[in-house]
């Protein structure tokens, strides 16, 4: 291959590659040390490690999200779009996040009905809901809910917490993820852009997936909302 | 089969040693206790080999040699692991070389990187779980009865569940397995109803082109394509619809471009190499060829085909030394393949040619007869057409005619074949005489045939399957044959009472009949009153 063919971003994506795999490492060792120590050391030394798993697995998020977009973006992304029992897939990705919100008192729980199915791509939607668990764990106060069901022909998921509520800057910046973020504002959107990048591929039938945020919900706090067509 | 996860033998294979003993830790915490772990694939197969394992956990990315898919298709195709076998591919991120395969060499389940202890043991519970189910529709498969197998799909679909999705998907597989193409039709459009959905779409596309509706299957794989880009199997389509229009140039472009898409595809870089050389894009055509057998190393989807058309592209370049050093290494690399020397024998034959060293052009394909003579079932057309060419050129006219004769018993009714010998005979300058020899050969046939229908009307089967077998010593790819002598077998043991072995000899026959000919109209009927005769009677 010639020195110039190479592009820039070809480099990021095979860094990011290399530094998943320490990160995956990193997070499986944390959770076993966890788990050993578990009853041995005291609770503020226990949730150190559960913050630094938090930390990890938080880098870990966002590097699959940059490599994801990377891939979207190149088109290479191996899209695939099948039906999914939503309530399995929800309750794999609380299941998912057990341990870092196991640490700071955080109870995840789902509402969604057994028979409950909808099209999606599992891997892509399920980092869509990772992140915005992540989110809800920095503002909620001790619980998060994800409620599912299909309305008017979409499928709503809505991640809902019993925290403050987002800032009404956030609220208004909502707008701006449907108009498409720019990297250039402070906070780096990335997960925003992700999700909303995700949600709007999935097409069916004219319309198109689209997430937005909200305050209210179950426990009148902050509520991610993704709807799929 | 597993019954239980905690009962599981398991496998590891990761070439990190730190990701094995995590993976191990997870296991243990599952309260599994019967594993073993390897960190490459030579280690990986030979343990394979030995022993039996339920589950098998496997690194997709292992580094330099085989990757995780080629060792899960090789340890499938050398029969190491049933289809009871779970196989779980763990891997850092999706790629679409990962999604190349048909659906037989899909791996049970993808995790991606991190994989949790929680992760890990739901997902393998509810494969288990899957597995139960799913495992009499595939025993029905296993044994080529088809019929059995769509019926239990039915069976299952009645419930909505966590396996409709797999269960419409193996249907619809079925369905073009068995060519039951309007069952197909309905089947495909009926799911499109709910939802547009890539694999049911190219589904539809597939009976489209396997009727031969090519100018429809193109729509409709391009509609594929546009929703879904990166559905590239419906590319894969296209372009096969495109050849089949005569539109080379454009389906040569479709594989390009899916080729950047997914680099890794050995098949498809065949492909591509085939069309550039019809094309006469001799250039692409030989560097597709040098990609696709490098790609294709470590894999068991080697083809010689591919080596073939490097010294083809080699001898059309005017560079025959060159291609017959290709041929050694593809005799090198396929010893026992029959095709494999054939195909190099025959195109030997037409490098030495160019060379001008008659002599050793005579050698090889006289080489190539006694490859033809030794095994004449499955014969390439395009390898007998070669031949013939040579034969031609070299002055061996009775020899061709008779190789020609040989296709024309073979595909008596394929036109686009009959075609193509006519096409033959009058670049050797004796059309007249070919065109006479086509309709007389044809006429045989056709003869034998009406006597056996005749024999078969009179109940005097066993006389009909003698007249059958005798007629296929000389034109042994003769679909209609086959399924007349079926027909025959069929109706023999209706009258006489079932014989197990027959009825796998007919089983036999008519899955040869469904690779000759996808098309031939006698499959579908025959298939089902086989699957009635040789399930037991009610009581």
């Amino acid at each position: 291959m010639h020195q110039e063919d190479i592009d820039f971003s070809d480099f990021i994506a095979s860094s990011i590659h290399d530094m998943k795999n320490s990160l995956n490492i990193q997070v499986g060792f944390l959770e076993e040390l966890m788990e050993e120590c578990r009853g041995k050391i005291g609770e503020p030394m226990l949730s150190q490690l559960g913050h630094t798993i938090y930390e990890v697995s938080r880098m870990n998020v966002n590097l699959i999200q940059i490599l994801s977009l990377y891939k979207l973006g190149k088109s290479i992304y191996p899209i695939d779009i099948a039906e999914q029992s939503v309530n399995e897939v929800l309750k794999e990705v609380v299941l998912q996040n057990q341990t870092a919100m196991g640490y700071k008192g955080i109870t995840a729980s789902v509402v969604c009905d057994e028979d409950c199915y909808w099209y999606f791509d599992r891997d892509l939607v399920t980092g869509v809901l990772v992140n915005a668990l992540n989110n809800a764990y920095n503002y909620t106060k001790d619980k998060i809910l994800i409620v599912a069901n299909v309305r008017d022909g979409m499928l709503e998921v809505r991640v809902e917490d019993n925290g403050e509520g987002y800032p009404e800057e956030m609220l208004q910046e909502s707008i701006a993820v449907k108009k498409g973020v720019s990297f250039a504002s402070g906070s780096t959107g990335l997960g925003l852009y992700f999700s909303s990048r995700v949600a709007g591929m999935h097409k069916n039938a004219g319309k198109h997936g689209y997430l937005s945020i909200e305050n209210g919900g179950t426990y009148n706090g902050g509520c991610f909302v993704l709807r799929l067509p | 089969m597993a019954t239980s996860l905690k009962q599981s033998t398991v496998l590891v294979v990761d070439d990190f040693p730190s990701m094995r003993t995590m993976m191990l830790g997870f296991l243990k915490t599952m309260g599994v206790t019967a594993t073993d772990n390897v960190g490459n694939a030579k280690e990986a197969l030979a343990l394979l080999a030995k022993k039996q394992y339920d589950i098998v956990i496997c690194d997709y990315n292992l580094g330099h040699g085989k990757n995780g898919q080629q060792i899960f298709e090789e340890a499938k195709y050398k029969n190491h692991i049933g289809y009871s076998t779970i196989w779980v591919m763990v891997t850092a991120e999706k790629t679409m070389d990962m999604f190349m395969g048909a659906a037989e060499t899909k791996p049970d389940d993808y995790l991606l990187k991190p994989v949790t202890v929680t992760l890990l043991e739901g997902r393998l519970n509810k494969l288990i779980e899957r597995k139960k189910l799913l495992e009499p529709i595939e025993k029905a498969v296993k044994s080529k009865d088809y019929i059995r197998a769509i019926a239990l799909c039915d069976e299952q679909l009645k419930v909505h569940s966590q396996n409709t999705q797999e269960l419409l998907r193996i249907k619809g597989d079925l369905l073009m397995t068995v060519g039951d193409y309007p069952a197909a039709k309905t089947f495909f459009e009926s799911v499109l109803a709910v939802r547009s959905l890539p694999w049911a779409k190219t589904g539809l596309g597939a009976v489209h082109f396997m009727t031969k509706d090519f100018f429809h299957a193109k729509e409709i794989f391009q509609e594929v394509l546009e929703e879904n880009k990166m559905y590239l199997e419906a590319a894969d389509w296209l372009a096969k619809s495109l050849d089949a229009l005569g539109d080379t140039e454009q389906a040569q472009g479709v594989l390009a471009k899916a080729m950047e898409l997914s680099p890794l595809a050995s098949g498809r870089q065949k492909s591509l190499a085939d069309v550039a050389l019809k094309n006469g894009a001799l250039d692409l055509a030989q560097s597709s060829y040098e990609k696709a057998i490098k790609l294709g190393e470590h894999s068991i989807h080697k083809s010689s085909n591919t080596y073939a058309g490097l010294a083809k592209v080699l001898t059309a370049k005017d560079n025959p030394a060159e291609a017959l050093k290709v041929l050694g290494r593809s005799k090198e690399e396929f010893k026992d393949d029959h095709e494999a020397a054939l195909q190099a024998a025959v195109i030997e034959g037409m490098a030495y040619h160019k060379m001008g060293e008659p002599e050793k052009a005579e050698e090889a394909l006289a080489v190539a007869e006694g490859l033809m003579r030794a095994q004449p079932r499955n014969i390439n057309v395009t390898t007998t057409m070669e031949m013939a060419n040579v034969l031609f050129e070299l002055g061996h006219k009775d020899k061709a005619c008779g190789l020609l004769e040989g296709v024309v018993k073979n595909n008596h009714e394929n036109t686009d074949i009959l075609n193509m010998v006519e096409a033959a005979f009058e670049e050797a300058g004796i059309g007249e005489e070919g065109s006479e020899l086509i309709k007389k050969t044809s006429q045989e046939v056709v003869d034998i045939n009406n006597q056996g229908v005749v024999l078969a009307n009179e109940g005097k089967f066993e006389e009909g399957i003698k007249l059958m077998k005798k007629a296929l010593q000389t034109a042994p790819d003769n679909d209609q044959m086959i399924t007349n002598l079926c027909g025959m077998m069929i109706g023999l043991m209706t009258k006489n009472g079932k014989d197990d072995r027959m009825i796998f000899e007919v089983r036999e026959h008519l899955d040869r009949v469904r690779k000759l000919n996808p098309l031939n109209t006698k499959y579908n009927t025959l298939t089902n009153a086989l699957s009635k005769l040789s399930s037991p009677p009610s009581a």
